[in-house]
Formats: structure tokens, sequence, C-alpha cells
């Protein structure tokens, strides 16, 4: 059962002479649709509480339908398991907001004291994003043995800030290297029963493929940022300050500092065009990481290499984009209506705080169920189509080692996923 | 006695060998075997619970069980069998559905109690509070809230003080002011020293902080037109000091930010309501303190014998086209509310007693002369 008819494989380069598993997904979207809409209503009733319950369910499809050498995974956790962890963590985490609320009445507004709690805030932050990946690890069943993680958070939170520093500096060229440093240390921490994990892909490699990218961003970015810098902003001050009417000041602007709506132009014109290219790379960028990432991963003598098609990924977020301006389309045509009906029922001419109160309600009902609804959408488009494409064209060598291994690790707490959820540093 | 048996993938949760078993319902447990017939192990009945595995396999283990055993069972009238027997694992799903529908209603109780306290918890928690708070720890907060509040405001272009009085031509207006102010804090009789202060600032307006703080906008200087309606405007001011609405504030806050912030968790959109919610209930919460501060100016007003009035007048003139706005979302009542309000309490000036002279009156409108735009 662990070998496999090489499929679409045939043609992978180096490693295909050698013993090949397959990663299959078997999900349809379906079922997924309907964990993520009901997951979402219920978001809406309960306040938000219902989200330890939504995300165990996705978990729990994506896993048992992602399948690697003929045998699926198993997410084993609880939703009740990550409520009490959510609980623990703010009963930890009250004492500190005080400690903060009182600090910051002491010092005033920003101070080094501010700039500490903050990184103080962002690092236990990363401690928690570690902790709950450790809990999703051990979680996480394959052949009746669990992963888990070694290694200390706090280290992991250490490097994450280094990393942040980095990349701010070099204006996201560091970004190849973060990931491959902060790779290297997870997966060198993380472990299948007795089987250590490492990661191989290195950052040279990833930083090449992405340089073209970077260029496509941060080029108009800079031109932008340029343009600005060429405006004689004393000269602008000093004509605002000047006083007058709005007409005045623009026909005073476009006297003195002629080059002034030049500028404006242009800046709007590659800020634009940034914003542009950054959106349609996306997908590229995603699917290069993924491919970079799945192709590092090694346990023991285990590699993975991964094949996944950019084309594919763009076709997953065509699929998103369609639906959402269906989607959005629709939100339209129901916020029409919804106005509609509250003025005719309440009439606008006098001042009715049922009027008021209705479209309040409309407005912030509106709001959230686009925000629900287009995460959604997401969720069941673009990510589950990548998780599958991912999924799909990963294969595993030497796969037989996979079936000799002996159980290790005691299960994590769910205190860290807890953590990570009360600090909105969570994630699948 | 015919025993059912069945075949199986069977991992032992020691290692991660996969075994092909056969099962074999006996009566008291579910045995395993290997190839050859020996037993593995014998799972009772009682104990097995329902895996989350892909559509097409039968996934069990046992219960409380630290080593993570796995049967896998693809023939599903086999697996049929074994839910019969096994008192936990009903692969409808029925018991799942309904333990998560009681899940969902406990969840749903708590957004209901989360709302509730809210509403009237957290308002009711910070009027508890804040008079039993230190008046020493509420100096600090209103020198902290100060010290934020004059950095948030624009002070105008470099050069020029931000308060009002320092220029000669200004002096004899704060003379004046310092005056009406004296006689406002006197009648108030708080305990507490206040600071009042006039900024160069041309909204009409005033503010109360933490820690008796005032600050009046020139703007309001001069919309007023008479000694009174100034008067009223701070005497409603001290108020907000007198019933300490800058620490409620601050404890209301923070209870909300509490609630809605941590509890409320991440979920998509959530920011947003967190935001409707806070603005709705804290102005809510503020239009019944203003009325409270609206009472104790009033009082204050008659204690000096001065025109009660004048605040309502006053509001009513400068509020102009404010009706326009959500008025469920202004933390002040509607002017003419208000001025409806203090009418009902307030009885028509009798006696024609004056806090300012012309001369006084003419001076303190001057009192930010020095430096026009």
């Amino acid at each position: 059962m662990a070998s496999f008819d090489a499929g679409g494989l045939t043609a992978a380069p180096g490693p295909v002479d050698r013993h090949m598993s397959a990663v299959r997904f078997l999900g349809q979207d379906r079922p997924y649709w309907h964990i993520l809409v009901r997951g979402a209503v219920l978001l809406m009733v309960t306040l938000g509480i219902y989200r330890f319950w939504l995300i165990t369910d996705t978990r729990r499809f994506l896993w048992a339908n992602t399948e690697i050498g003929g045998e699926s995974l198993e997410y084993s956790g609880t939703a009740l398991e990550i409520l009490l962890g959510f609980l623990v963590a703010i009963a930890l985490l009250v004492p500190l907001y005080i400690f903060f609320f009182l600090g910051a009445l002491d010092v005033g507004t920003a101070g080094p004291t501010t700039t500490l709690a903050v990184i103080a805030l962002a690092a236990i932050g990363q401690y928690a994003v570690w902790r709950a990946r450790s809990y999703r690890l051990t979680r996480t069943v394959f052949r009746g043995l669990h992963f888990h993680q070694t290694g200390s958070g706090l280290h992991y939170a250490v490097c994450v800030l280094f990393w942040w520093a980095m990349m701010a500096v070099t204006l996201g060229l560091a970004y190849p290297f973060a990931q491959a440093s902060l790779e290297r240390f997870k997966l060198a921490h993380t472990h299948y029963g007795d089987l250590p994990g490492r990661f191989e892909g290195s950052g040279w490699q990833l930083f090449l493929r992405g340089l073209p990218l970077w260029f496509a961003v941060m080029a108009p970015t800079l031109i932008a940022l340029s343009a600005l810098l060429a405006v004689d902003w004393v000269l602008i001050g000093r004509i605002l300050q000047s006083g007058g009417n709005t007409s005045d000041i623009l026909a005073r602007i476009g006297q003195q500092a002629p080059e002034f709506y030049g500028a404006i132009g242009l800046f709007v014109l590659a800020f634009g065009f940034a914003l542009l290219a950054a959106l349609a790379l996306f997908p590229a960028f995603q699917t290069i990481v993924m491919r970079w990432w799945v192709s590092g991963i090694r346990f023991a003598d285990v590699s993975v290499t991964s094949r996944l098609r950019m084309f594919d990924v763009y076709k997953a977020y065509l699929g998103f984009v369609a639906l959402l301006l269906v989607f959005a389309l629709t939100m339209i045509v129901i916020a029409f209506i919804a106005f509609a009906i509250i003025g005719l029922l309440f009439g606008t001419a006098e001042q009715s705080k049922f009027a008021e109160l209705f479209t309040i309600l409309a407005m912030v009902g509106l709001y959230v169920v686009s925000a629900l609804g287009l995460s959604t959408i997401y969720q069941a488009t673009a990510k589950l189509s990548v998780w599958r494409l991912t999924a799909q064209s990963s294969a595993l060598s030497d796969a037989a080692i996979l079936e000799h291994v002996k159980a290790a690790g005691e299960p994590g707490s769910p205190l860290g996923e807890g953590l990570a959820d009360a600090l909105n540093v969570g994630g699948l | 006695m015919t025993t059912r048996t069945g075949a199986a993938r069977y991992f032992d949760g020691l290692t991660s060998a996969r075994h092909d078993v056969t099962l074999e319902l006996a009566s008291h447990a579910l045995v395993i075997r290997d190839g050859d017939g020996a037993i593995l192990d014998q799972w009772s009945y009682d104990r097995l619970k329902h895996l989350s595995a892909p559509d097409h396999i039968f996934r069990i283990g046992l219960r409380k069980n630290p080593v993570l055993a796995r049967l896998e069972i693809t023939d599903m009238d086999f697996a049929h069998e074994i839910d019969l027997l096994a008192p936990d694992i009903d692969r409808t799903g029925a018991s799942a559905r309904k333990i998560r529908r009681r899940a969902i209603g406990w969840a749903f109780a708590a957004a209901i109690a989360m709302v509730l306290s809210a509403i009237y918890g957290v308002p009711l928690l910070a009027d508890r509070l804040a008079p039993v708070v230190p008046r020493g720890f509420e100096q600090r907060i209103g020198a902290a809230t100060n010290a934020q509040v004059r950095a948030m405001l624009d002070k105008g272009p470099p050069g020029r003080p931000f308060e009002c009085g320092e220029a000669a031509i200004e002096r004899a207006g704060l003379v004046a002011f310092r005056k009406l102010a004296r006689q406002l804090e006197a009648a108030a009789n708080l305990g507490t020293p206040l600071h009042i202060s006039v900024v160069r600032r041309a909204e009409p307006n005033a503010f109360a902080l933490p820690g008796g703080y005032i600050y009046v906008f020139q703007g309001l200087i001069d919309k007023a037109e008479t000694p009174d309606e100034l008067a009223a405007v701070i005497a409603h001011e001290i108020g907000h000091v007198a019933h300490r609405d800058g620490m409620r504030a601050v404890l209301q806050g923070a209870g909300l930010s509490f609630l809605f912030g941590m509890m409320l968790g991440d979920f998509v959109g959530g920011g947003a309501v967190v935001l409707a919610a806070r603005t709705i209930l804290e102005s809510a919460y503020s239009r019944n303190v203003e009325n409270a501060a609206d009472r104790f100016g009033v009082q204050v007003m008659l204690a000096l014998g001065a025109d009660a009035r004048a605040l309502g007048r006053f509001l009513q003139r400068i509020s102009g086209d404010e009706a326009s706005t959500f008025s469920i979302l202004l933390d002040h009542p509607t002017a003419r509310e208000r001025a409806a309000a203090i009418n009902a309490i307030a009885p028509p000036q009798s006696r024609g007693v004056t806090l300012l002279d012309p001369g006084e009156w003419a001076a303190l409108k001057r009192v930010c002369a020095g430096y026009r735009t």
C-alpha cells in the first residue's frame, strides 16, 4: 500500500527512481462549505465563541482527508480542550493587562516603557504561536503515533523578533533568510514519534526565486516615495498656512510649486501599480514559498518534494475572485433593499430613534456578514484549493522508514493554543 | 454462538507498523487477532470511541488510553455491527450533534451574558468603583491623561502659547476668568483643587478630565454672550469632576476593552462589532452622565444666584445643526432635550446677581486676543 503508481510524477527529476510515496487529498468541496457556512452563522450568533468548534471541525476535515502513503492523518484535538486553554490563558493575561494599564498611567504617552511593553507583548504572542504549534503537532496522529515538538518557545520568540527587525531594515529582502532560519528551528524541534525532523530549504534559493517579485512591487513603491521626496514640502507648508479658501490655496500651489501636482499624480499612479502588482503576484509568491517549504521538509531519511504548479494556484485564486464578485454584488443588492425598507418604514423626514437604531444595526450586520462571507469564501475556495494542490503535488521518498517509527513525546498542553487565541495570533 | 469476524488495519500505538488483522466480535469484547490467529489485544465495547477519518474509513480507538492504538475498518457493514455493540459509538452522528447543540446553547448563553454585562454590568461596576478610587490615584491618572490630551490637541503654530492669558493684552482677561472660576469653585465646594484653563482652539467646546483638569476653548468664549453662559458651561464641567465622570469613563473603557477585545477573539468582522458596540454603549453611558452634570451645574448656578437657565440657552444657540447626525451616537443628549430638562428644575433668574461687571466681561472676551490668526 505504501508503494503507488507514480502517476504524474514520472517526470520528477532526482529521486524518482527511489521508493516514492504519494500524498493525496480526498476532501470534497461540499462538506467543507457546509462546515464553514454553518460555522460563520454560529460565530455571529455566539459573538465568536463558536470559533473553538469551527477551528476543530476544519482541522478534523483537512487532516482526515490528507493521506500520506495510503494512511490518512487524524486530528485528535477537541474544541473543549482549546476553550479551556483559552480560559486559562485569559486568567494568566489579566494580571498582565492590569500591569500594562497601570504602567501606562505612570508614564503617560509613548516612551521607552511603551515600546518595551509592545515588544514584550509581541514576544508573548510568538511564544504562544510556538506553544500552539506544539499543541497541533501532538494532536496530529498518523499511523497510531503523534507528532511532538521540543525546544524553547522563548528562544523561538527571540528569533522571530530578531528576523522581524531584519526584514524591516532590509525592506523585506531578509524574508527568505528569516523563513529558512525559522523553519530550520521549527523542524529541528519537530518529531514524528522518535523520527527527528529537519529543514533543508536554503534562504538563497528562495531569495533568488522571489527577487523578481520583490522588484515588481518595490520598484514602483520606491518611485512613488521618491516622487514625494521631490516636492518642496516646506514651501507647500507655508502656502497651506498662509490661509485663504481651498481654491486660492490650490491656485497658489500651481503657481509657486508647479511640480507638486505632477509629483502627486506620479505617486498615486506608482503606488496604485505597486498595490495591483502585489495583489496579482500573491499567488505566484505563495506557490514559490510553498514549493520551497515542502521540498525542504525532512524526517530522518524521508524527504519530500513538491511539484506545485503556479498555473493551478492562479486558477484557484481566479475561482475565489469570481465567487467574491458574485457575493459582493449580492451584498450590494441586499444592502440596497435593507435601507429601502428602513426608509419606507420609518421615513427620513423626521428624526426617529427606531430608524437610527435599525440603520446602525443594518450597517453593522451587513459589515459582519460581508466580512464573514469574505473569509468563508476565501477558506472554501483559495485556501482549500491550495491545501489540496499542495498535497496532491507532494511526494515522499523512502517513506518505508515511516513504517518503523516508535512512539515518543508527551501530549502538548492546549494552553498555547488558548494563549495564541487570546492574543489574536491564532492560525490554522 | 456465532461470532462475526471481519478484516481491519491495526496500529498498536507503540510503533507505526501496520498490522493486517482479523477482528472478532466476541460477547465481552472486540478481539484483535493477527494473521496467525494469535490475540494481539482485546478492546471492551464500552471503551470504544469513534475517531475522525475520511468517509470511506471507520476508525476507532479506546477512550482514556494514553497509547493511540487505532483500528481502521473499510467494510461498512462490519462497522455497523461494531456500532451496534459499542454504546458510545454512533455513526449517524446523532449523539455528536446533541453534544454540539448543547455546546452551541452554552456559547449563545455566554454571548448574551457578555452583552448584558456590557450594557448593565460595566457601568454599574464603574459607578461603584469610581467613588472609592483614592484621590491620589485619580490625580495620577488625571496627570497622565492631561499630558496625553495636550499632546493630541493641535497647538497651532510654534511660538504661540497654547493657553490664553499670557500676552500683555490678555492678562486682564485672565484675571477676570480666574475671578469667575474662583466663584464657581467656591460654590461647588469639591474639596479638591481644580485646574481650569483657557486654550486657543476655535471650536465652541469645553471638557473635563479626571483629576480636576478643565479646558475651556477660545471658541466657547467667543460665542458666549453673557458671563452666565460661560459660567454655566464651566459649572457643568465642574459637575463632571464632582461626579468623577472622568475616572468612571476610564474604568468603563477598560472594562469594555477587556470584555469585547479579549473575550470576543479575532473572528472576522469582530473588530467592527467591538467598535460599534463600544461607541453606542459609551454614548449611552455618557448621555446619562451629561444630564447629571447639567443638574449639578444648575445647583452651582442657583447657589451663586446666577442665571441657571443660561446653559440650555447657550447650548441651543451653539449646537445649531447638530440634529442631523445620529442621536444615539451622540455622547450628549440633544441641546433641546437638555434645555428642557434644565428649565424643568431651574427657576428663571429672579435676583440681578452679576458674576462679572461689564468691564471684566469685556476683558475676558479678549483673553485670547494676543495671538489672533
